[in-house]
């Protein structure tokens, strides 16, 4: 009993601790300085912002 | 693109747009395993875990239906249906979705895959053991956590790995910026095993006493879908839904606000099912502020996903996946708003303990986030396996038939549940008369089971034929359809 609350908060602490960590490494890092870069990160010179990646297969396309 | 990729070596002049292409490609690949190991099992166990659930339904309308058997009685056949769609379903699920999401957002080959796919099989035998244990009679009553104490150690060392494996994986990214997927995946393959954790070892193996024991078991069973779950569920929203579009997230400000404000606020609704309970009542309180302020992460990502998909929305003719992710991202909206709703007292008072709850369950679960791991799925197995998906309109069927069946559903429980409760709260009327409101709307749901096991099994033939023979191959490594919006089939729906 005793033991496990001991976890529990220790848990929290760790938790909560990190957590803060991690948002200010985030803001020092610059995470949140180029919001619209960031925001484009996950587009490539191949598929780049306007090109659909996704559609139904078409039939008889083999 | 710090180190060469295979197409760089060979040819160092080759154009950037066909590295990336390549670059992708490779990274695609090394998910393979893993990823389909997981999905493979996760789509087994939703039939299995589905059927069971059929079965309960049908037991709720008709009692004595295999009532000489032990293992289906209903006490155990109830949280086996549970366990195995949130734990043999939906958690390999969401680990299968969140590897290829991470080793795409870290831009890196995804390491230590044989770690990964022993975790797999362990997480699996973990799953057989939990399941056997529930139906001959070993079952805890605790719900969420009903696997015996000895399935959990296997679950958690298995989940575990993942977990390791994600910290290295954030470690060696490649990519400068973090993506906000990034930040809700990694946190969420590091707060589930907490969660597990510290449910089991303060309810199972060091048990605290008295009201404690209720705070713990509704902190845990709903940070499982709030803080595991959701994030999982957003991380492939907000990835898929730019991505399938090729259209940056509408705010992305709003998307890091939503993620942080879910990350505060959220840990704090579990005591908001225990209103009415003998237990402290400045706890409950405290959860339903917390619950009341969920709107902000929920209207955040509300206003963000509308706002991008906004001169949008043709797409759904022809993206299957953003068909399921759109769906599930508007049911996200939906449920959150309700489970905020349910959290005020006046309403909670004549709703706790009615079907309408159930509703509420599937409309998080199924809705929100099974759909949207459908729409992962489409979206990740062909590039795992290199082939398109062998038939349109069974994509759509599946489609129809999970959309029609989840909203029947939800609508059934949610009337028969306000029913119910409304005969509940009502002192001249009996409990039996409570019960016969609720009736017609549970033959309902059992009916709607039906048309969602419809759709699962056509899924579950899909992907077969996906590992056994996918259809066209395609020119490039990474890439479907770029030049082919206007396909001669987008009239079809």
């Amino acid at each position: 009993m005793t033991a496990g609350i001991i976890l529990l908060v220790f848990g929290f602490v760790i938790l909560s601790g990190s957590a803060l960590l991690a948002i200010c490494w985030a803001a020092k890092s610059g995470q949140f300085s180029n919001i619209t870069e960031g925001a484009a990160s996950i587009f490539d010179q191949d598929e780049p912002v306007g090109v659909p990646t996704d559609r139904f297969p078409v039939k008889n396309s083999q | 693109m710090n180190s060469p990729s295979l197409l760089s070596t060979i040819n160092p002049a080759t154009e950037p747009d066909k590295l990336d292409s390549v670059e992708r490609a490779e990274i695609d690949a090394s998910t393979r395993g893993p990823v389909l190991l997981f999905f493979g099992t996760a789509i087994f166990w939703l039939l299995m875990g589905s059927l069971l659930g059929l079965i309960s339904a049908w037991k709720i309308t008709n009692p004595g239906l295999f009532d000489s058997i032990s293992w289906l009685t209903f006490g155990r056949l109830r949280p086996a249906h549970l366990n195995l769609v949130a734990y043999g379903w939906a958690v390999p699920a969401a680990i299968g979705v969140g590897l290829w999401l991470t080793a795409r957002l870290c831009r890196v080959p995804l390491l230590h895959a044989k770690l990964l796919i022993s975790s797999a099989i362990v997480w699996n035998l973990g799953i057989l053991v939990g399941l056997s244990g529930i139906l001959i009679g070993d079952g805890r009553s605790i719900e969420w956590l009903e696997f015996p104490a000895y399935a959990t150690p296997i679950l958690f060392i298995a989940y575990a790995c993942i977990s390791v494996w994600t910290i290295i994986m954030f470690r060696f990214r490649k990519s400068g910026h973090i993506y906000v997927s990034q930040w809700y995946l990694f946190a969420a393959f590091l707060w589930f095993p907490w969660l597990y954790a510290t449910a089991n070892i303060l309810l199972v193996w060091q048990p605290v006493q008295g009201p404690a024991q209720g705070a713990i078991n509704w902190w845990y069973a709903h940070n499982v879908l709030g803080l595991w779950f959701t994030p999982i569920g957003l991380a492939a929203a907000y990835y898929f839904i730019p991505k399938v579009i090729g259209r940056p997230i509408h705010s992305y400000y709003l998307s890091i606000l939503g993620f942080w404000s879910l990350a505060l606020f959220y840990s704090w609704n579990g005591m908001h099912h225990l209103i009415g309970g003998p237990f402290p009542a400045w706890m409950v309180s405290a959860s339903v502020v917390a619950s009341v302020m969920m709107f902000i992460p929920v209207i955040t990502t509300a206003i963000n996903h509308h706002m991008t998909m906004k001169g949008h929305f043709e797409a759904l003719n022809w993206s299957p996946t953003l068909r399921f992710i759109v769906f599930g991202a508007v049911s996200y909206t939906v449920v959150s708003l309700q489970g905020t709703s349910m959290a005020i007292p006046a309403l909670n008072s004549i709703t706790h303990f009615t079907d309408y709850t159930i509703g509420h369950a599937h409309l998080g679960l199924y809705a929100f986030f099974t759909m949207i791991m459908f729409g992962s799925m489409y979206y990740i197995v062909p590039r795992l396996v290199g082939g398109e998906w062998p038939c349109a309109n069974l994509i759509r069927w599946h489609f129809w038939l999970s959309a029609v069946g989840i909203i029947l559903m939800v609508g059934a429980l949610t009337l028969g549940g306000l029913l119910q409760g409304l005969a509940l709260y009502d002192v001249a009327s009996t409990f039996r008369s409570s019960i016969e409101f609720a009736t017609p709307f549970r033959v309902l749901r059992g009916i709607s089971g039906f048309i969602l096991m419809g759709g699962q099994l056509v899924f579950a033939y899909l992907f077969v034929q996906m590992l056994l023979k996918p259809g066209s191959q395609k020119k490039s490594p990474a890439h479907f359809d770029k030049s082919d919006n206007s396909s001669n089939d987008s009239v079809a729906i």
